[in-house]
C-alpha cells in the first residue's frame, strides 16, 4: 500500500502546481473549453448539494434540528423539572378550628414510675363527678387487684391521682400455701420461694408422704401433701383464721380488723404504737383555720379487701406516689406554635393552687388563678407566658397552632354569641397562610404571613363551636392556564407541561432511534445473510420475513400492553419491551430491501474482484456489500422513525405504552383524553400533537429529500 | 392460472400456521395467575352462567393451555379448523355471533372510506403529476405529507373538538343518539350515518396520503413513458394523452392495491373505531385484547392474518388480469 501512499503526494503535489499556475494566469481568462471550469464533486457533496436544493427536506431538517434542540438541550436550560409538582395560593373555604368547652378531665402522666391499672384510669372521670356531687375533696378508689389509689382534689379542675404503697400483711380466711416438693427417695426437698422450715421438717415429711395424698402434723400445723410424680410430692400448708406474711402488730390490729370486718368497711386504722403524738405544724394551722389542734396520734391506715376466693386480704397503707394529674384545662400559649410540654402542663396544674411556682423544662414559672376561671402563667421575667382555660379553641386537626391573638378573636365573640343566644356571627382577624405540608406559610424573616379573614362561627347543637374560613392555602397547581411563569400550563399533577414535553420528546425521540436501530440491526444481518448465500438460506429468511410480514403488529402490542397492565410491570421495562417488541417486529420490510439490493450487488465485477482477492465472507457482506446498501438504508431508517414515533405515541394514547411518571407525547394528550379534560384544556393537548405532527412530517420529509438526493433518477 | 393460485394458496396456509404459532405462543406465555383472575372475574359477573372451574376448563380444552406449547397449538388449530372457536370473554356470546353483529358496521366504515380515498386521492395524485413541481405538485405533496404524519388519535381528538365541543354539531361518540329508539327507521340510519361522519373523516384523511402519494408516482412513470412520447408525437391532443393513454395504464397498479385492500374492510379500525365508540370489529377487538378474552383475541388475529394472506393474493392475481404483460409462474 505504500505505493499508493506515495501516489496520492504526488497526486497532491500536482494539484498544487497546477493551482498555482492557474492564479498565476488568471488574469489571462479562460477558454470556453478549458477543463478546469468543469467542476467535479464527489459523491457526497453531490448528493448534500441535491438534497439542500429540496425545499422541503431543508423545512423538515430545520424542523428536526429545531426538535432535537428542544427535546435534548432545552431541559439544560429549563428551570423545571418533570416531575416538579408546582403549588399556588388560592382560597379554600375550610372548617378551619373546632371551639368548645371542655367538661371532660384528661390525664397527664406526672410519675411515670407510678404504676397505674388501666380501669382506674379509665374511671376518673366518674369518680370526679361522684367527688363533685359529693363535694368531696378526697376520695379512694381500690383497684381490682385491691390497689388502693387516692383522688384529690388540688382545685377547680384539677385532679390528681396517687397510687398507695400498700404490703399485704395478712389474709382472713383458709389460706393454701406450697410448701415445697420433697423427691422421698433421696429426702430432698426444695422450699417454695420464702419459706424454710429446716431439716427437722423434711425428714418427718419425708416419712409422712406415701400414697397419692394425705395429711401429717409437724409443730402443731397441719400439711397436706399430693403425689406430683414418681414418688415426688407436693406439700401444701393450710392455714385458717390470720395467716401473716410480715410481722403481726399485735392484739389491737386483730380486733380492729374484725371491727372492720363485722362493718363491712374497706378502711380502719390504729394507732402507730411506735410514734409519738405530735402537734400540727403552726402554718397549716393558720391556714386552715382551725381550733387549736390536740396532739395527734399518728394512724397506721389499713386497707381491707374482698379477693375472689372468699378470703379478706389486709394492706398496711404505706406513702401515696401521684401518678397522674386530670384537669378541663388547655393552655394558650401566648407565643403560637411554642410547644407545650407534658412537664411545663403538668407542672402548672400541680403548682396552680398550691405553691404558684414550678420549673419546667429548665425554666421558671410562676401560676396564679386569673380571676376567670382559668389560669395565667409567667415566666421568670414576669411577662404572660400562657394561659389555661377549659375552653378550647383548636385547629380542625385538633393541633393547638393557632395564635393567641386569633384565640381570643374568637373567644370574644364566642362570649357574645352566648349572651345573646345568636347561633351564627362571624369575625374578621388575621389567619396565617398554609404551605403545602399543611404546616404554617413563612416569611423571609420567620414570621408568618398572615392575611385578614372573615371567620364563620357557627354553634352546634352538641355545644361547640365551628369556625369556617376562606383560609389562603398552598395549593398544587392543577391545569393551569398558560401563563407567562407555565407557557403551556400545567397537568393534572402540577408538573408544568412545557418541561413535561421535553422530557416526554427525549423518551418518544429515543424510542424511535432505539426501534429504528434494532430493525435495521436485525434487517440487515437477516437480508445480508439471505441475499448473499441464495438457495435455502435465502429460502428460510425469506419465509420468516413473509411470517413477520403477516404479523398484525398494532394488535400485539395493545395485547402486550395489557398484559404488562395486568402483571403491574415497572414503566422503565416496559419501555424496553415495547422497543423490543416494536424492533422486533419491523425487521421484516429491511431485510427484504437489503436481500434485493445485495442480489443485484453480487453479481457486480467488485463482488468476483473481492472473491478473486479472497476476503472473508464476513467481511464481503459487511464490509463491501452492505455499505453499498447504506443510501437505501438511510433512506429506510428516517422514514421509519416517523412511523415508529406514531405508533409508540398511539399506544401512549391508549395508556398501553409508556406509563406515568415518565412522560412520552402519548402519555401527555391520554392525560387529557376523556372528554371533559379534552374540552376544557386544549392548551395541553394542541401543542403536543402538533409537536408530534411536526415532527413525524420533518422526519417524513428529511427522508424523502434523501431518497431523491441519493437516487435522483427515481425522482424524475 | 389454477395451478399458480393453488401453490399460493397451500403457501400462504403454510405462513398462517407460523403466523398462528407465534400468537399463540403469546397467548400460551401469558401468566397463569393472569388467567386465573380473568376467570375468576368472569364466573362473578352478573348472569356468567358457568363457574370459575368451568371457564378454566373450557379454556383448557380449546386451547390446550394445559398441554405443552406445540400439543396445546394443535389443540387449539383442531378446534378452530371445526369452527369451534368458543364462547367471547368479554361480550359473553359465542364468538362467531359478536363476529356477525360487529363486522357489518367496520364494512360500511371502510366501504365509505375507501370510495372517499378514492375519489379525492387519485384526481389529486394525477393532476400533481400533471404538472410536476408546479403549485399542485407541491401542494399535494405538503398534504399528504401532513396526512401520513397524523398520528390517529390526534386527527380524531381534534375533529371532536372542533366539531363537538366547539361547533356542538355531532355526537362526541357512539353510535347513536339518545331519542334513537323514537326515530322512524329511515331516521335510525341517518342517524347512525352522523355518527359516521367523523370516523370516516378520520379513516380517510389518515388513508389519503398514502393513495395519493402512489397515484402521483405511477403517473410519473406512465407520463415518461415512450408510449406517451409517441402519443405525443403523434400529435395527440393532451387530454385525451392524459385521460386515455396515460390515466388507463396508471389504473394498473392502482386496481391492483386497491383490490388487495378490499379485505381489509372486514378487519375493522381498531383505533378510530375504538376512539368513536363505534360499535365494529375494530372497537370489539380492542376491548377484548385489553381484557384479555383470549377467545375473541385469537378469533380477531387469525381473521386479519387470513385477510392480510388473502389481500397479496388477490393483488398478484389481479395484477396478472389486469395487466397482460405479466406472467405468472
Amino acid at each position: 500500500m505504500a505505493n499508493y501512499k506515495d501516489l496520492n503526494e504526488a497526486l497532491k503535489a500536482k494539484e498544487a502546481r497546477e493551482r498555482a499556475e492557474q492564479t498565476a494566469h488568471a488574469d489571462e481568462g479562460m477558454h470556453l473549453d478549458d477543463v478546469s471550469r468543469v467542476k467535479i464533486l464527489s459523491p457526497g457533496r453531490q448528493v448534500t448539494k441535491r438534497f439542500m436544493r429540496n425545499r422541503l427536506a431543508i423545512f423538515g431538517l430545520y424542523v428536526l434540528i429545531i426538535m432535537f434542540v428542544f427535546c435534548f438541550i432545552g431541559p439544560l436550560f429549563y428551570p423545571y423539572g418533570q416531575t416538579e409538582v408546582f403549588y399556588k395560593y388560592d382560597t379554600i373555604s375550610v372548617d378551619y378550628a373546632l371551639a368548645s368547652e371542655t367538661t371532660s378531665y384528661t390525664g397527664y402522666t406526672v410519675d411515670e414510675g407510678v404504676e397505674l391499672e388501666r380501669n382506674v384510669v379509665s374511671m376518673m372521670n366518674t369518680n370526679i363527678k361522684a367527688m363533685e356531687a359529693g363535694s368531696l375533696s378526697e376520695m379512694n378508689v381500690s383497684g381490682s387487684d385491691g390497689t388502693l389509689y387516692g383522688l384529690e382534689k388540688l382545685g377547680e379542675g384539677i385532679y390528681t391521682l396517687s397510687r398507695y404503697d400498700a404490703e399485704r400483711l395478712c389474709t382472713v380466711g383458709r389460706t393454701v400455701l406450697h410448701v415445697g416438693l420433697i423427691d422421698t427417695i433421696t429426702g430432698e426437698m426444695s422450699y417454695s420461694e420464702g419459706v424454710d422450715l429446716g431439716s427437722a421438717f423434711v425428714s418427718a415429711a419425708a416419712a409422712a408422704c406415701s400414697g397419692t395424698e394425705g395429711e401429717f402434723e409437724y409443730g402443731g400445723t397441719t400439711y397436706s401433701f399430693e403425689r406430683a410424680a414418681g414418688r415426688r410430692y407436693d406439700i401444701y400448708a393450710a392455714n385458717e383464721g390470720i395467716t401473716y406474711y410480715a410481722e403481726a402488730p399485735g392484739r389491737e390490729f386483730e380486733s380492729a380488723l374484725e371491727a372492720a370486718i363485722d362493718n363491712g368497711d374497706t378502711m380502719f386504722s390504729i394507732d402507730d404504737p411506735d410514734a409519738e403524738p405530735v402537734l400540727p405544724a403552726e402554718g397549716e394551722e393558720a391556714a386552715e383555720g382551725e381550733e387549736p389542734a390536740e396532739p395527734v396520734v399518728p394512724q397506721i391506715e389499713f386497707d381491707l379487701h374482698l379477693d375472689s376466693d372468699g378470703n379478706y386480704s389486709v394492706y398496711q397503707i404505706g406513702e401515696k406516689h401521684t401518678g397522674m394529674v386530670f384537669t378541663t384545662f388547655s393552655p394558650n400559649m401566648y407565643n403560637a406554635g411554642t410547644s407545650v410540654t407534658d412537664e411545663f402542663r403538668v407542672g402548672t396544674l400541680l403548682s396552680a393552687y398550691t405553691t404558684g411556682e414550678f420549673t419546667a423544662d429548665g425554666q421558671d414559672y410562676t401560676v396564679e388563678p386569673d380571676g376567670e376561671g382559668g389560669l395565667l402563667v409567667r415566666d421568670s421575667s414576669g411577662s404572660e407566658y400562657a394561659d389555661f382555660t377549659t375552653f378550647v379553641i383548636r385547629r380542625y386537626d385538633g393541633k393547638d397552632t393557632m395564635s393567641y391573638a386569633l384565640k381570643s378573636d374568637i373567644r370574644e365573640v364566642v362570649a357574645e354569641m352566648d349572651e345573646s343566644g345568636e347561633m351564627r356571627a362571624s369575625v374578621i382577624s388575621q389567619v396565617p397562610q398554609q404551605s403545602a405540608d399543611g404546616g404554617y406559610q413563612l416569611d423571609e424573616d420567620g414570621n408568618q404571613i398572615l392575611n385578614d379573614t372573615e371567620l364563620r362561627i357557627t354553634r352546634r347543637d352538641t355545644g361547640e363551636y365551628v369556625i369556617n374560613c376562606d383560609q389562603i392555602t398552598y395549593l398544587i397547581d392543577l391545569y393551569a392556564k398558560p401563563s407567562a411563569e407555565h407557557i403551556l400550563g400545567t397537568d393534572g399533577d402540577g408538573f408544568d407541561v412545557l418541561s413535561r414535553v421535553m422530557y416526554g420528546g427525549r423518551i418518544s425521540l429515543m424510542v424511535g432511534f432505539v426501534v429504528v436501530f434494532l430493525e435495521i440491526f436485525l434487517g440487515v444481518i437477516m437480508g445480508g445473510l439471505a441475499g448473499y448465500y441464495g438457495k435455502w438460506v435465502d429460502n428460510l429468511i425469506m419465509r420468516l420475513v413473509d411470517i413477520f410480514y403477516c404479523l398484525p403488529s398494532m394488535p400485539i402490542m395493545i395485547i402486550l400492553g395489557a398484559l404488562m397492565d395486568a402483571l403491574r410491570m415497572n414503566t422503565y421495562v416496559r419501555l424496553m419491551l415495547m422497543m423490543a417488541a416494536l424492533g422486533i417486529m419491523g425487521w421484516a420490510g429491511i431485510a427484504r430491501m437489503v436481500r434485493g439490493q445485495i442480489l443485484s450487488l453480487r453479481e457486480q465485477e467488485f463482488m468476483v474482484a473481492t472473491e478473486a482477492t479472497g476476503i472473508r465472507v464476513k467481511d464481503r457482506i459487511f464490509r463491501h456489500l452492505v455499505p453499498n446498501v447504506m443510501p437505501q438504508l438511510i433512506v429506510i431508517a428516517t422514514l421509519n422513525i416517523g412511523g415508529v414515533i406514531i405508533t409508540e405515541s398511539t399506544l401512549s394514547f391508549l395508556g398501553l405504552g409508556v406509563k406515568h411518571p415518565l412522560a412520552t407525547w402519548g402519555t401527555i394528550i391520554n392525560s387529557v383524553s376523556s372528554a371533559s379534560a379534552m374540552s376544557e384544556y386544549p392548551f395541553i393537548w394542541i401543542p403536543v400533537g402538533l409537536l408530534i405532527c411536526f415532527t413525524v412530517i420533518a422526519f417524513n420529509f428529511v427522508g424523502d429529500g434523501l431518497r431523491d438526493a441519493y437516487d435522483p433518477k427515481a425522482k424524475r | 392460472m389454477l395451478k399458480y393460485t393453488t401453490k399460493r394458496l397451500l403457501y400462504s396456509a403454510v405462513i398462517l400456521i407460523f403466523v398462528m404459532f407465534i400468537i399463540y405462543t403469546l397467548m400460551y406465555s401469558m401468566p397463569t395467575t393472569y388467567l386465573e383472575q380473568k376467570a375468576r372475574e368472569l364466573a362473578s359477573k352478573p348472569g356468567a352462567g358457568k363457574s370459575y372451574d368451568q371457564w378454566l376448563e373450557d379454556l383448557n380444552a380449546q386451547y390446550g393451555m394445559d398441554k405443552g406449547l406445540i400439543a396445546g397449538y394443535f389443540t387449539w388449530v383442531g378446534t378452530a379448523l371445526r369452527g369451534e372457536w368458543g364462547e367471547s370473554w368479554a361480550w359473553t356470546v359465542p364468538v362467531v355471533e359478536q363476529f356477525n353483529n360487529t363486522v357489518w358496521y367496520s364494512f360500511a366504515l371502510g366501504l365509505v372510506t375507501l370510495i372517499l380515498q378514492i375519489i379525492i386521492a387519485i384526481p389529486l395524485g394525477i393532476s400533481a403529476a400533471r404538472r410536476q413541481y408546479g403549485f399542485t405538485d407541491y401542494f399535494t405533496s405538503v398534504v399528504s405529507m401532513i396526512c401520513i404524519s397524523m398520528p390517529t388519535f390526534f386527527l380524531a381528538t381534534l375533529l371532536k373538538y372542533i366539531f363537538s365541543v366547539q361547533l356542538g354539531w355531532l355526537d362526541l361518540s357512539g353510535m347513536q343518539s339518545r331519542d334513537y329508539m323514537y326515530l322512524s327507521d329511515f331516521g335510525k340510519v341517518l342517524d347512525v350515518a352522523e355518527h359516521f361522519i367523523m370516523p370516516a373523516i378520520t379513516l380517510t384523511v389518515i388513508g389519503i396520503g398514502s393513495l395519493m402519494r402512489y397515484t402521483r408516482t405511477n403517473m410519473l412513470e406512465v407520463l415518461n413513458s415512450d408510449y406517451i412520447r409517441t402519443a405525443r408525437a403523434k400529435g395527440v391532443p393532451e387530454k385525451k394523452v392524459i385521460n386515455r393513454h396515460a390515466f388507463r395504464n396508471t389504473l394498473i397498479p392502482l386496481v391492483t392495491t386497491l383490490g388487495g385492500s378490499l379485505t381489509t374492510l372486514f378487519s375493522g379500525a381498531l383505533i378510530t373505531e375504538t376512539l368513536f365508540s363505534i360499535r365494529g370489529i375494530g372497537y370489539a377487538s380492542y376491548h377484548s385484547m385489553v381484557q384479555g378474552d383470549i377467545p375473541f383475541t385469537m378469533f380477531y388475529l387469525a381473521l386479519i392474518s387470513i385477510l392480510t394472506l388473502l389481500g397479496n393474493l388477490i393483488t398478484d392475481l389481479l395484477y396478472a388480469a389486469v395487466d397482460p404483460r405479466v406472467r405468472l409462474s
